[in-house]
């Protein structure tokens, strides 16, 4: 992710303070993992409806093994990743 | 014709879903918001007897907040776009970079390891594209991105993931005002990942084609991309207002969506270039969006600075206010058609239509062109 350049030439919108702008760039990086997780989950559960694999019961009743969870943390981490990047990418830039 | 090509970057599940948000955080953002902010400008319209009346409308716009937040999401939908792509493109660079090599040796590439990308393209990244069309890595990185997010940007409305309607629209040009005309060399000046090249080096099978533009990686995509669609392009790194050409090289020469991202000078130096390098009798056809600076009204002025500002799009408004036809004739040519033409994917001679009334975004596209 790092190998992104940051843009030449990012013009703050006139009158808007940085913390604002950050927090609906925050707002919007949420609603997107949200989202591409929902299609995700929304593609599980029709792939697993089909095959007769699924039934609500075996998902609340789910318990990860530790591999299962290691991966659940990278995901979770990611999320965080994207989400807060805009804080990350300013924070980022005034050290520079 | 094809729906896509060899080169262009896959998007997984994720990806894919991703890139849909985003379009659709667009279409929200502009059919559900804007709306508003016309209605808004019109109420805050000092009316014709002010002389600066968009400057007027666009500084009392940013004191309402709900503008500055429309205008900052519409933005931050903009660096997501690129985002997305770009993690997108760096998780599979590696094979894409396999795939340019394996790729038929057709064509060639001549890059400039001491060129220097125009004052307007280094003062911002167009469109907000990180690095802008110059950045490179060593390998075909920023074209993948640049053709994945072109395709993304356009909401699927120029061809897909192609994104070849501009191409295809001035072969049609071609067609219905030149139906004899069949060139012999060709170039595209600013031809990108060559997404516009490709049609016309389809239409024209018996032509040589040569591109040029800034970007050292984007032109290592644009040739793999070509050759893994079977045409032969020679492309190379070089500054469309003096290329490396001699004079008279083309029977045609072309751009498509170049001149609103360049600056109000180098349009005319452009114009000079492109007679520069016509043989005499040839043919240039510059393409650009069908909106005209003074048709349009207050909120579509207004749009134009928002993008200006917001999406670093610092000359559209020079390009759509410039008179072509006088640009065309001081730089030497004859036979001057300006207008707008039927926007196509499918281009047919004598089916093609040309008239001096823009039929809408997306539904046609301006076309200057003129004769030497």
């Amino acid at each position: 992710m790092d190998t992104i350049p940051p843009v030449n030439r990012h013009k703050p919108i006139t009158g808007q303070s940085p913390g604002e702008a950050r927090l609906l760039a925050m707002v919007a990086a949420l609603a997107s993992e949200l989202a591409v997780a929902r299609e995700r989950l929304d593609t599980v559960e029709r792939l697993a409806e089909n095959a007769g694999l699924l039934s609500r019961e075996g998902i609340e009743n789910f318990s990860p093994t530790m591999g299962q969870a290691k991966e659940r943390d990278s995901l979770r981490r990611r999320l965080i990743d994207r989400v807060f990047r805009p804080l990350r990418d300013d924070v980022r830039q005034k050290g520079e | 014709m094809p729906q896509d090509h060899r080169m262009l970057p896959a998007a997984s599940h994720d990806e894919a879903a991703g890139q849909l948000f985003v379009r659709d955080l667009k279409v929200y953002l502009t059919e559900a918001i804007e709306p508003w902010f016309r209605d808004r400008a019109e109420a805050l319209d000092p009316g014709p007897a002010s002389n600066s009346r968009v400057e007027t409308v666009y500084e009392r716009l940013h004191e309402d907040e709900d503008f500055r937040a429309w205008a900052m999401l519409r933005r931050t939908s903009q660096d997501m776009l690129w985002a997305g792509v770009a993690d997108s493109v760096e998780r599979q660079a590696e094979a894409l970079n396999a795939r340019a090599d394996e790729a038929p040796a057709i064509g060639s590439l001549t890059l400039d390891p001491d060129f220097v990308q125009p004052p307007y393209l280094a003062a911002g990244d167009v469109h907000l594209m990180p690095g802008g069309y110059a950045h490179d890595r060593g390998g075909v990185e920023q074209g993948a991105i640049m053709d994945r997010g072109g395709a993304v940007y356009m909401l699927g409305r120029n061809g897909g993931l192609m994104n070849d309607v501009r191409g295809h629209t001035l072969v049609s040009h071609l067609y219905t005002l030149y139906p004899d005309f069949r060139p012999g060399r060709v170039l595209e000046l600013g031809c990108g990942v060559g997404a516009s090249l490709i049609p016309v080096a389809t239409a024209f099978p018996e032509a040589e084609i040569h591109g040029v533009d800034v970007g050292a990686s984007m032109l290592r995509y644009a040739l793999a991309r070509a050759r893994h669609l079977g045409a032969t392009v020679h492309l190379a790194q070089d500054n469309a207002e003096r290329t490396r050409f001699p004079d008279e090289s083309f029977d045609l020469v072309f751009s498509c969506v170049l001149l609103h991202e360049t600056s109000p000078d180098a349009i005319g130096r452009i114009m000079q270039e492109s007679y520069r390098l016509l043989k005499p009798g040839g043919i240039v056809a510059h393409l650009e969006v069908p909106q005209r600076y003074d048709q349009m009204d207050l909120w579509g002025k207004i749009r134009g600075e928002i993008e200006a500002d917001y999406n670093n799009e610092p000359n559209w408004k020079a390009a759509i206010s410039a008179d072509h036809a006088a640009l065309l004739k001081t730089a030497g040519f004859r036979d001057i058609s300006v207008g707008y033409q039927s926007a196509t994917g499918n281009p047919v001679p004598g089916e093609g239509r040309f008239s001096d009334r823009s039929e809408g975004v997306f539904r046609c596209w301006f076309i200057a062109s003129a004769r030497k």
